[in-house]
């Protein structure tokens, strides 16, 4: 059997904050249909590092290559690869001045050309999907932080991404909530979604990921499976984060 | 140690202490809580008394209402009831300037208009309110400027005029067939045709089609009708007052925008362009630029041209207020996150379409109370023109007590004109907090 193909291919990646060297020689392959977790201590590179990828930040060294394009900073790429890709932020930013299902019709309507009522259809499958489609006249703030976090999921899947980055989904979230969001990410999953998620879930992280990344100081400490990652970390630093977060 | 449950039994509600609730209680907590608060209650008490009584006493009870000369007043009471003749002798001018008498219906049309214009912004079911916002701010001002102009019309002028014809008339159609069917004119045409299910080609030649015959009436209408030419330097009062003002107002907000996005864009010759700009024109006084225009403008121009005065004055009051707009826009779109350009990137959206539908409206809705704050003092500014020489409403106030029948008359007509600032100023307030409250209903968690 072959292997699926490349959907993400990171090759010796650096970037930098003026002086200061946030992303050191990043390498690393995401195939498709395969779900990455990437956890680490704060400040070490992980939201810059996914936000790379659909240029939300800009790199200065190596290449980013997404579904068989390099990403520029400028130009035709930039658009196409961020119509594949779906974000989700730790922060929602749903745009609070439109409905739920208006946020989701936006971009299939104005990017994708997409007749309203078509669009509308397939906005709701997604809420569907997402288990809020009752809520789809209401406005993102009428809705506690769970539901406005499947609300962004749901407009992040209206663009047919073939990838989604998830930079700390649930962090803004209480406890109960927190289960509900995470249902739908693995839902996301079982149905072969390409993924990768910044989060220190590691119950989530065992359930769903083909590899834990541990970054730390802008370098990737450690790639493995879950369950070696868990059970035996190579270095020091990953053990010592674990004992904290597990 | 077993512990018995017991059952909850809530508390019947009990009135609340007596004198807490009802008028009365408002006023005794709040007019005479204790002996300062009373003593305050009728110290003001008494000045809106005397104020009020000697403003009655001043305007209606001592006031004179029927002479020819401000002396025939002044022999009745003297200073101390107001003179209203004089003002009543010059109300047309206060409000027309030295429009021709038999013409002023043509302003009076031509306002008319405007209102007919958007009578369909405040008529529920009607939905394409923003293309009939931008059809009375792009087309109307052609209909407005034959009907106060007049004159001779060449054949773009006529098609101009034409085209706010058909505005108005497509405004009309749209809210009427809004109305009744829930559609757009055009679509409930292409539906009466039959064409509802045929294609998109097909449905858009007929809606051209549609237009271009209603271009087409109109500007066979617009030839049928001529009106003599009255120059602006015969417009005055209330008339030049709102002209100057509503071209002002609706240029500085679109304009105004236009700055503001420029003055944050990344490309470095369009940012400095516009904060060189909006810097200067905040930074000079509005009588120095109406003084500068009023006299640098002509030298600019190629010889024998010549800009009349209240377009240099317009030009003037337009580029002041569209640099004070533009940092009040700037100031709504540094309210909005990054998080939300972040996911209208990640959605792949467009600078343009990221602007329009996702920044714009969310920093015009903070920046409402500013904006119209804006609006009002631009309305107020418009006083200055009379210092080149223009007479709007407040200068025309000033000739009355200039004439030689009502020599020395100054006080009634700055009333009368202060009147007329509060009427138009209150309302434009109203409206803004109005506006405010229904694009907040719904929208908050409150
Ligand atoms: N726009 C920026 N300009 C300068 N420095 C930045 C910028 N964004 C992030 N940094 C710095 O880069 C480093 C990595 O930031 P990043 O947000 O990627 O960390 P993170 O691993 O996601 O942390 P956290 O878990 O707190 O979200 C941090 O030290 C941060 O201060
Ligand atoms: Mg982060």
């Amino acid at each position: 059997m072959t292997q699926p193909s490349r959907m993400i291919e990171i090759v010796n990646l650096n970037k930098w904050f003026d002086q200061f060297h946030v992303l050191k020689d990043i390498n690393l392959t995401v195939r498709d249909g395969e779900k990455f977790v990437i956890c680490g201590p704060s400040g070490s590179g992980k939201s810059t590092l996914i936000r790379c990828i659909n240029q939300l930040e800009h790199h200065q060294e190596g290449s980013i290559i997404v579904d068989g394009l390099e990403v520029e900073k400028k130009g035709k790429n930039q658009r196409l690869i961020r119509s594949r890709i779906g974000m989700v932020f730790q922060s929602f930013n749903l745009f609070p001045h439109l409905t739920v299902l208006e946020n989701c019709t936006l971009t299939p309507i104005l990017g994708l050309h997409m007749p309203r009522a078509e669009a509308e259809e397939t906005a709701m499958l997604h809420l569907a999907r997402v288990g809020i489609a009752e809520q789809a006249k209401k406005y993102p703030l009428q809705l506690s932080g769970g539901q406005q976090q499947r609300v962004a999921i749901a407009r992040a899947l209206t663009v047919k991404p073939k990838i989604m980055l998830f930079d700390e989904p649930t962090s803004a979230l209480d406890p109960e909530m927190i289960k509900e969001v995470l249902n739908v990410i693995v839902e996301l999953a079982a149905d072969g979604m390409t993924m990768i998620c910044v989060t220190h879930e590691m119950g989530f992280a065992r359930e769903v990921a083909d590899k834990v990344i541990f970054m730390d100081q802008g370098e990737i400490v450690e790639a493995d499976a879950p369950e070696a990652f868990f059970a035996n970390p190579t270095y020091d630093r990953s053990a010592a984060f674990l004992s904290h977060i597990l | 140690m077993a512990q018995q449950t017991q059952v909850f039994v809530p508390q019947p509600d009990r009135p609340p202490p007596p004198d807490t609730s009802g008028p009365l209680a408002w006023i005794r907590r709040n007019l005479f809580r204790d002996i300062p608060n009373t003593l305050m209650t009728f110290v003001g008490a008494y000045i809106i008394f005397t104020v009020v009584t000697a403003i009655v006493n001043w305007a209606l009870i001592d006031a004179v209402w029927q002479a020819e000369t401000r002396r025939e007043c002044l022999d009745a009471v003297g200073r101390a009831g107001a003179c209203w003749p004089g003002v009543a002798a010059w109300f047309e001018n206060l409000i027309y300037g030295l429009y021709p008498k038999d013409q002023v219906w043509r302003i009076n049309l031509g306002f008319l208009a405007l209102v007919v214009w958007m009578v369909p912004l405040w008529l529920p079911k009607v939905a394409s309110k923003i293309a009939i916002g931008l059809s009375a701010v792009m087309l109307y001002p052609f209909l407005a400027s034959y009907f106060f102009l007049g004159g001779e019309k060449g054949i773009i002028w006529t098609a101009l005029i034409a085209a706010g014809l058909a505005g108005l008339i497509w405004v009309w159609a749209t809210a009427l067939t809004e109305m009744r069917t829930g559609k757009p004119v055009g679509t409930w045409l292409v539906a009466r045709l039959g064409q509802a299910d045929t294609d998109e080609i097909l449905q858009r030649r007929i809606k051209q089609g549609a237009a271009l015959a209603l271009f087409a009436m109109a500007f066979l209408m617009v030839t049928q009708i001529s009106f003599e030419e009255v120059r602006t330097r015969f417009w005055g009062g209330l008339f030049l007052t709102l002209v100057i003002s509503g071209i002002g107002i609706t240029f500085s907000l679109p304009a105004g925008i236009l700055l503001a996005l420029g003055r944050r864009s990344k490309m470095p010759v369009i940012s400095t362009l516009c904060t060189l700009f909006i810097e200067l024109f905040r930074s000079v006084p509005l009588i120095t630029i109406l003084f500068m225009f009023n006299t640098m403008l002509p030298l600019f121009m190629p010889a024998g041209t010549e800009v009349n005065q209240l377009v240099r004055a317009i030009v003037a009051v337009c580029l002041f207020a569209a640099a004070y707009m533009a940092e009040v826009i700037r100031g709504g779109l540094q309210a909005i996150p990054s998080g939300q350009y972040e996911a209208a990137k990640s959605l792949g959206m467009n600078y343009w379409q990221t602007t329009s539908q996702v920044v714009l409206p969310q920093a015009l809705k903070i920046m409402i109370p500013t904006i119209v704050g804006n609006f009002i003092g631009l309305f107020k500014d418009t006083t200055l023109v009379s210092i080149i020489g223009l007479f709007d409403l407040m200068n025309m106030a000033r000739a009355v007590g200039e004439d030689t029948d009502w020599l020395g008359l100054f006080i009634e007509p700055f009333f009368v004109v202060t009147l007329i600032y509060f009427v138009f100023c209150f309302a434009m307030s109203s409206y803004s907090i109005n506006l405010e409250k229904k694009l907040a209903a719904g929208r908050d968690r409150t």
